[in-house]
């Protein structure tokens, strides 16, 4: 006995347990799957689909710990298809490879080169013309700007472009920060809102948003049933869907701010009028500058009229092409800024999504799902609905918005078609949703890129992210039940 | 592949394969690293770790205040996660990073460290005076990497160095700055909150982890501890608090402040084995020509004990007990007990 703890004591020495101590969420994780593996099988549920379920289960766990590199799970679910499923490594590459990707890739290409082109001075020019020097008006304006933009061009590459207008807002209001704390929240805080409120009114707003459209295809679009073809949602459709909820939501964004962040000074007047002389040293707009706003017309123009053809993906592309030919952006500066193991991460979730479909596991899950849910009402209509969403945005507030869609995607596009709702009222439900992630700074792409500034706390967010997210999920059931069934029976 | 599995000492390198013979400008390279270890080594090296809070600057004014000598250096850390490109969409973050550059703002960790070094000049030093070297290096495939500015005043050879690093997350920054180091003393801020033995072996803030993962001995600074004076320094008796007697004591007479001795003992019979203990870390003290204030001894739970007795000096002075978290869990720790209830700074010497 002495000698064998003898000999752990030496192998304790010998052997960096630390390794194993800094990987313990990707061990347990495993651990789970393979526990959840060993279980008896399901009624109802098929070996694959409970392969799926366990591989769902333990990237789930991977997603939220991150104890190895995310590419590197995107490479295991790859990896977990074709070894534990089967699935011909040839059709697991088919679908890597969808349209949603490539308009996922193709957006942040376009980020980076829109915010490489400096025309943030110029959105600054804009607000401060029409809002005037009081501080709320300010913030409204940086508010509504922001919205307007994200909607269009993302959350992630207006937040980029718009954090310098606020920080320099607070830097010409005062040398130091540390004492105008609450108005410096409120400034930076009316970007994250503007922007996250907003990535939902159109599909080009956030990646989940493709991805929804891009299940809803998968899901239920049949080319020879005819009355499927209201699967394969438009841009505009997802507008009248998206956008009512946005300016609904843009109207609570600065009283809730205001409230809870009561600034220091309710005027900015001398920070403005210095701003504005900031501006006006940089001289009028370039032909750059002209030919960049032409190109964003173009494409958002592409989106709204071709994307049912071509699909929005590749009119991204185009976008992108146009950017590089005219030389506006280098192909270096767009290599650089896009985290391309992102990109790899959503075709993997995808992937796993549409496997979960073909498999029966999202079926299988979505009906115990459903068991759970009927006896607290909410296995239909506004209930359903109401735990849809606060599913959602929970899971959300854990991962990514995108990763949240891309991994509830499939389960409640199923408890739609098993509760006899429609599809499409719960998928657009789960994406709008997610994208009321408030409580965590990393919850979404606007509020990581606000908070690496340095000027906001963790704390904050959860601060003013509560009420938020109440506001928000009340508005949004609220238009869910009233307003959208107009647009079904118009559709 | 296994030798990731494979434990290293902190100065061990990992074996070169006989067919890769250094090369001479590695030996040099390999010398004058020795050298500057060697060098370090015979200095007390204070890591001050910043997070841009008003509170972290109490950890800056500690470290001046301790490193007030000659003999001392000083190091102010601010540790930058990497970018996780999930969280941003995609986008990497040094997009809008480089944007903020473009309109001329700072980036968060430079404008912290600024900060840093006007409490250091409110301290009395003046590191800008000094002559001044930088140094950038690439890590985690992250452009901005780690940037260290260093200014070394030239008689003493005296150092205030400014580090931007880049890690995983800040706990991890920290102790890899260790590496790098090595150090004597770490100095960092209360947390928010403490986790309980059992939750942090899953989930440990960066406080609560570098304290238990720390090679060298800890400063927790809570704020208003510095309007307090006197090291309130514990001994249990045992040969290890007795070492961590000598050096906290080392430490209190360089900074010219009253040493108060205290142990605890469980119940009222062991009252004159507490009072021993300190009428000897004492005599120990007075051989090496330093005088003590007081000494005191309390009878019952000794972290309860410490708490009530120490919270009104600048800094209570305990012993790490070198238990790993497992052992914690089952047995306690009267250290940690201390550190995370006391409503002073603590040091846990190591």
């Amino acid at each position: 006995m002495r000698q064998g703890y003898q000999h752990l004591k030496v192998l304790r020495t010998q052997v960096n347990l630390y390794y194993f101590w800094e990987k313990r969420w990707f061990f347990i994780a495993l651990a789970v799957g393979a526990v959840l593996l060993s279980l008896p099988q399901p009624e109802g549920l098929s070996r694959a689909g409970m392969i799926m379920l366990s591989m769902s289960a333990v990237v789930t766990i991977l997603f939220i710990t991150q104890p190895v590199p995310l590419p590197a799970v995107a490479l295991l679910i790859i990896i977990g298809q074709v070894l534990l499923v089967g699935v011909d490594s040839t059709q697991v590459a088919k679908n890597l490879m969808t349209d949603s990707v490539l308009f996922i890739m193709g957006s942040l290409m376009l980020a980076v080169a829109v915010v490489s082109q400096k025309l943030d001075k110029r959105i600054a020019w804009f607000i401060v013309q029409f809002t005037g020097t009081r501080t709320f008006n300010v913030c409204f304006g940086i508010s509504a700007v922001c919205g307007l933009l994200a909607s269009f061009i993302g959350e992630h590459t207006v937040a980029a472009m718009m954090l310098p207008v606020g920080i320099t807002l607070i830097s010409l209001t005062s040398q130091n920060p540390a004492r105008i704390k609450n108005l410096a929240a409120l400034i930076l805080f009316s970007i994250v809102f503007g922007c996250t409120t907003a990535g939902i009114g159109t599909p080009s707003g956030g990646a989940r948003n493709a991805i929804m459209i891009g299940y809803w295809q998968e899901f239920f679009y049949n080319p020879a049933v005819r009355n499927t073809d209201r699967y394969l949602v438009d841009y505009a459709t997802w507008m009248l869907y998206g956008y009512p909820l946005f300016l609904a939501q843009l109207l609570f964004v600065t009283p809730i701010l205001y409230f809870t962040f009561r600034p220091e000074r309710k005027d900015l007047a001398r920070a403005i009028a210095k701003l504005r002389m900031q501006i006006q040293m940089d001289g009028p707009m370039t032909p750059d500058n002209w030919l960049t706003i032409v190109l964003f017309g173009l494409i958002m123009l592409g989106w709204i009229t071709l994307s049912q053809d071509i699909g929005m993906g590749t009119v991204a592309l185009i976008g992108t092409t146009a950017f590089l030919v005219t030389g506006l952006v280098r192909w270096e500066d767009i290599n650089s800024g896009v985290n391309w193991g992102v990109v790899l991460l959503y075709a993997a979730a995808i992937s796993l999504g549409v496997e979960m479909k073909v498999t029966g596991a999202a079926e299988w899950v979505a009906n115990s799902v459903l068991d759970i849910f009927a006896p607290l009402g909410l296995s239909h209509g506004l209930g359903l609905l109401a735990g849809v969403a606060l599913l959602t945005a929970g899971v959300a507030n854990t991962m990514a918005p995108g990763a949240a869609v891309a991994v509830l995607g499939p389960i409640v596009l199923k408890m739609a078609a098993a509760s006899g709702e429609d599809p499409l009222v719960v998928g657009f439900i789960t994406a709008f949703a997610s994208a009321t992630a408030y409580l965590a700074v990393a919850s979404s792409p606007a509020s990581t890129i606000v908070f690496s500034s340095g000027y906001l706390k963790i704390g904050d967010f959860l601060k003013v992210g509560w009420r938020m997210a109440i506001t928000s999920l009340t508005l949004l059931l609220l238009l869910s039940h009233f307003l959208w069934p107009h647009f079904s029976d118009w559709r | 592949m296994l030798s990731i599995f494979k434990r290293r000492n902190a100065d061990e390198k990992p074996e070169k394969p006989a067919a890769a013979k250094a090369s001479p400008h590695e030996r040099e390279a390999e010398r004058t690293l020795g050298e500057l270890r060697e060098r370090r080594r015979k200095r007390f090296r204070i890591l001050a770790c910043i997070d841009g809070t008003d509170e972290a600057l109490e950890n800056v004014r500690f470290a001046a205040r301790l490193g007030a000598s000659d003999e001392c250096d000083i190091i102010l850390l601010y540790v930058r996660p990497i970018d996780h490109g999930l969280a941003s969409g995609g986008l990497q973050v040094r997009v809008a990073r480089q944007n903020m550059l473009d309109w001329g703002i700072e980036l968060p960790g430079v404008r912290d460290l600024r900060k840093a070094v006007e409490v250091l000049k409110e301290e009395g030093i003046s590191p800008d005076e000094w002559p001044i070297s930088s140094a950038h290096t690439d890590v985690w495939g992250d452009p901005l990497g780690d940037n260290k500015i260093e200014y070394q005043q030239e008689e003493s050879g005296r150092s205030v160095v400014l580090k931007l690093k880049t890690a995983p997350d800040p706990a991890s920054g920290i102790l890899d700055q260790y590496e790098l180091g090595p150090y004597n003393l770490i100095i960092v801020g209360e947390p928010s909150r403490w986790r309980g033995e059992f939750k942090s072996v899953f989930d440990a803030g960066v406080v609560q982890k570098v304290t238990m993962l720390a090679p060298c001995s800890v400063l927790v600074v809570r704020k208003g501890s510095l309007s307090k004076s006197g090291f309130f320094i514990c001994t249990d008796g045992t040969a290890r608090s007795l070492n961590t007697v000598k050096r906290a004591a080392v430490l209190a007479h360089t900074v010219d402040s009253p040493i108060t001795l205290y142990s605890a003992a469980r119940e009222l019979k062991g009252r004159a084995a507490a009072r021993e203990n300190v009428e000897n870390a004492k005599a120990i003290l007075e051989r090496m020509g330093i005088e003590v204030d007081r000494t005191r001894v309390g009878i019952g739970e000794p972290a309860e004990q410490i708490i009530r007795h120490g919270s009104g000096h600048q800094v209570i002075v305990v012993s790490d007990e070198g238990r790993s978290r497992f052992e914690r869990i089952f047995k306690g720790s009267v250290a940690y007990a201390v550190v995370r209830g006391a409503r002073t700074s603590v040091l846990n010497v190591r």
